[in-house]
C-alpha cells in the first residue's frame, strides 16, 4: 500500500476514535487528553495531503497553545458534580447526527465543484514548495485579512483580560 | 493518492461529532471542547478541497481559522471563568437566569 494511502487510514481512524472520546468521556480530564489526541492526528493528516505548513501550526498553536487554555481553566475550576450528559438529548441527537452525516458525505460526493480548478496547477505547487506558495498569497492577496486578525488577537487578549479579573482588585483600588 | 472524498466525509464524520457533543455535554468547558472538534473538521475539509482543485487559498483560511480559535478559547474561558466566580457551577442546565 502506498505510504499516503496508510497515513490517511492510520490518521483518521486514530482522529475518530479520539474524537468519539472527546464526546463521550465522563471526566473532563480525558476529554482534553483526546482533543489533544485527536489534534495530533488532524495535523498528521494535512501532512499527508501535502499542507506541512499548515499541520506544523496546527501542533503549535492548538495541540500545544490552545489545549493549554483548557488545561489551566480546567485545574482552577473543581470537579464537575453534576450530570455528564443530557439524556433526553442523547437519543434524539445520535440518528439526527447521522443523517446530518450522510447529507455532508452526498453533498461531498456528488457536489458542483468537479470541474473548478484553481490558480496554483499541481506542477507549479510542487515546484515553489506548498510553504511558499501559502505564504506568499497570504501576503498579497490576503494581507488586510491579515492584519485583521492579528487586531482580533489583540483584542481578544484584552478582553480575556479584563474578563477574567477579579472584583475584588477594582474594589481595592476604589477604595484608594 | 487518497481521493479528497475520503477527507471530506472524515471532515463530515469529525464535524457531526462536535455537534452531538455540543447537543449532549451539560459542562460547559465540555461544550468548548467540541467546538474545537467542529473547527477541525472545517480545516480539514479547506485543506482536502485545496488538495483537490491544486489551489492554496483553502491553507490561508485555515491560518484564520487558527487565529480565531486561539480569540474563541481565550474569550469562552475568560466567561466560564467569570462564571464560575458568580455562580460556582459550570452546569448549563442551572444557567437559567435570562428565563426568569
Amino acid at each position: 500500500m502506498e505510504l499516503n494511502a496508510t497515513g490517511f487510514w492510520v490518521f483518521s481512524s486514530l482522529a475518530v476514535l479520539s474524537a468519539i472520546g472527546v464526546v463521550f468521556f465522563r471526566n473532563i480530564i480525558y476529554a482534553v487528553l483526546s482533543l489533544i489526541s485527536t489534534l495530533i492526528m488532524v495535523s498528521g493528516l494535512f501532512f499527508t495531503m501535502g499542507a506541512e505548513l499548515i499541520g506544523a501550526l496546527q501542533i503549535l498553536i492548538y495541540a500545544v497553545a490552545i489545549v493549554v487554555f483548557y488545561v489551566l481553566v480546567i485545574s482552577t475550576v473543581p470537579e464537575f458534580k453534576g450530570q455528564a450528559f443530557e439524556t433526553k438529548y442523547m437519543l434524539i441527537s445520535v440518528p439526527v447526527g447521522f443523517l446530518i452525516f450522510l447529507e455532508l458525505a452526498f453533498v461531498s460526493l456528488y457536489g458542483a465543484w468537479s470541474s473548478n480548478t484553481g490558480i496554483f496547477t499541481q506542477e507549479l505547487i510542487q515546484q515553489v514548495g506548498n510553504t511558499k506558495a501559502v505564504a506568499t498569497l497570504l501576503f498579497t492577496k490576503y494581507l488586510f485579512p491579515f492584519e485583521v486578525a492579528s487586531l482580533i488577537l489583540l483584542v481578544a487578549m484584552i478582553g480575556a483580560i479584563v474578563i477574567g479579573r477579579k472584583d475584588h482588585v477594582i474594589d481595592e483600588e476604589a477604595e484608594k | 493518492m487518497v481521493p479528497y472524498e475520503y477527507y471530506v466525509a472524515l471532515s463530515g464524520l469529525l464535524m457531526v461529532l462536535g455537534l452531538i457533543g455540543v447537543a449532549i455535554r451539560r459542562n460547559i468547558i465540555a461544550l468548548l471542547i467540541s467546538t474545537e472538534l467542529m473547527l477541525n473538521a472545517v480545516n480539514i475539509a479547506f485543506v482536502a478541497f485545496d488538495m483537490k482543485l491544486g489551489e492554496v487559498a483553502g491553507q490561508v483560511f485555515v491560518f484564520f481559522i487558527l487565529t480565531i480559535a486561539a480569540a474563541e478559547a481565550a474569550i469562552g474561558l475568560g466567561l466560564i471563568m467569570a462564571i464560575y466566580r458568580l455562580r460556582k457551577d459550570v452546569d448549563t442546565e442551572t444557567l437559567t437566569e435570562l428565563k426568569q
